[in-house]
């Protein structure tokens, strides 16, 4: 059965693609900062090194990576929580019809997990894009790191997508699981 | 998968509601949304709950399908005892003997017409073009062969809740709950929807119950249970 609720997640995130635009800009822009910040951090590290507070900077290197990286979490759970807000007259139906529950949580997983990996993999193409551009433009004083740029698009990629799936779990599991008649009046 | 033929009327009670109450509690009062209600109804019957807005039909109706239960007394569907089972139980016994239909139609507007009366078995392992073909017999039976593809959003009041009594139909249940099927509804479409679910008890012995406050959709009913206060009131 969980097959079909693959499909039917896989459907209602291709029809639902307008509706996902929102939530996937949102984690784009976490992800995009993500990736400006380590191309980056490696030449702002050897500069430091040269002004010698190399540990002072680096560690506000590494302070910054995290904010953002939290900042992207954070960007990502409230979209998918919103997407499960916007769904719950569907989760009331699915109940009403006598759908069972797993399925369903599965479809409904769906959908976060193609917005964040689409979402993240969008900024932080745009990210490098940008990168790349400044560095060869002579822009970017500090230089942009290659492999500072590929760890930051693996990073924000895995980060949104776990984010996205960990932190939407528990509302559609909860979602889920509410009496149907709940969710078609909470709607 | 074809749509069933008509079924013998029976004597066995499809529903069976003996000394239901539901109360609910408002800040420091106590609200009797139910009260000592008792009700039958037989296999082909359409029963009309009728009664002003907070007389306890949509009440009475959720309780018979589950989706809100009894703060005492018991239910049977089908013969079944419903007091003792779990919610997933409930749900599976809706998804094979109980078809539901909603004042607001509920489709889901993503979905096209088909595609939401294919919906309650969606996701199961039945065979997709016997599904499909269902589901389009299904419209056809209720007039929409016309829409199959259309998008709630592109279909009027009338054609979203003929779509959605194909929908309550899919598991080929054998009762159909429909909560105000015509309240979002013109008198003329509303006049369509109530012979539709007619036609579904004369022609596919199917079980309607049907809360409504509109007469015109009572008269069409084989039996009228009028409700107040909670309470069945007596004929």
């Amino acid at each position: 059965m969980l097959k079909y609720g693959l499909a039917y997640g896989l459907l209602s995130s291709r029809r639902r693609a307008r509706e996902m635009l929102l939530p996937a800009i949102t984690i784009a822009t976490g992800a995009f900062l993500v990736v400006i910040v380590f191309a980056m951090s490696a030449g702002i590290k050897k500069q430091a090194a040269g002004l010698g507070h190399a540990d002072e900077i680096g560690h506000a290197v590494v302070l910054i990576a995290v904010t953002v990286l939290l900042v992207g979490v954070i960007e990502a759970a409230v979209a998918t929580t919103r997407t499960i807000a916007h769904r719950t007259r569907e989760l009331g139906v699915l109940g009403a019809t006598g759908v069972s529950s797993r399925p369903v949580l599965l479809a409904l997983l769906v959908e976060p997990l193609v917005t964040a990996f689409f979402g993240a993999l969008g900024g932080a193409a745009l990210a490098a894009v940008i990168a790349g551009v400044l560095a060869a433009a002579g822009a970017a004083q500090s230089g942009v790191s290659a492999s500072g740029t590929a760890a930051g698009a693996l990073i924000a990629v895995l980060v949104s997508v776990v984010a996205a799936v960990v932190t939407s779990a528990v509302p559609t599991w909860r979602a889920v699981n509410r009496p149907p008649i709940k969710s078609l009046n909470a709607s | 998968m074809t749509v069933t033929e008509p079924a013998a009327p029976g004597n066995a009670p499809v529903v069976k509601v003996t000394d239901a109450w539901k109360l609910h509690k408002l800040g420091d009062e106590i609200v009797r949304a139910l009260v000592n209600a008792s009700l039958e109804v037989r296999s082909g019957e359409f029963v009309c709950l009728m009664g002003p807005s907070g007389s306890g039909k949509s009440t009475l109706l959720n309780i018979i399908g589950g989706l809100d239960r009894p703060t005492k007394g018991t239910v049977q569907i089908a013969g079944r005892d419903t007091s003792n089972i779990t919610e997933s139980q409930f749900a599976a016994l809706r998804h094979d003997k109980i078809g539901y239909i909603f004042q607001s139609y509920n489709l889901i507007p993503f979905l096209s017409a088909v595609e939401n009366v294919e919906l309650p078995l969606m996701f199961e392992p039945y065979d997709r073009k016997a599904l499909r073909q269902r589901a389009i017999d299904l419209l056809n039976l209720v007039g929409l062969g016309h829409r199959l593809h259309h998008q709630p959003a592109k279909m009027s009041g009338g054609e979203q809740q003929r779509t959605a009594i194909a929908r309550s139909l899919i598991s080929d249940p054998a009762l159909i709950l429909a909560d105000e099927p015509t309240a979002n509804l013109d008198h003329r479409t509303g006049e369509v929807v109530v012979q539709t679910l007619r036609d579904l008890c004369s022609k596919l012995g199917v079980t309607v119950v049907a809360s409504t406050h509109d007469p015109s959709v009572a008269e069409q009913a084989s039996r009228v249970v009028r409700m107040k206060d909670g309470q069945i009131q007596p004929d």
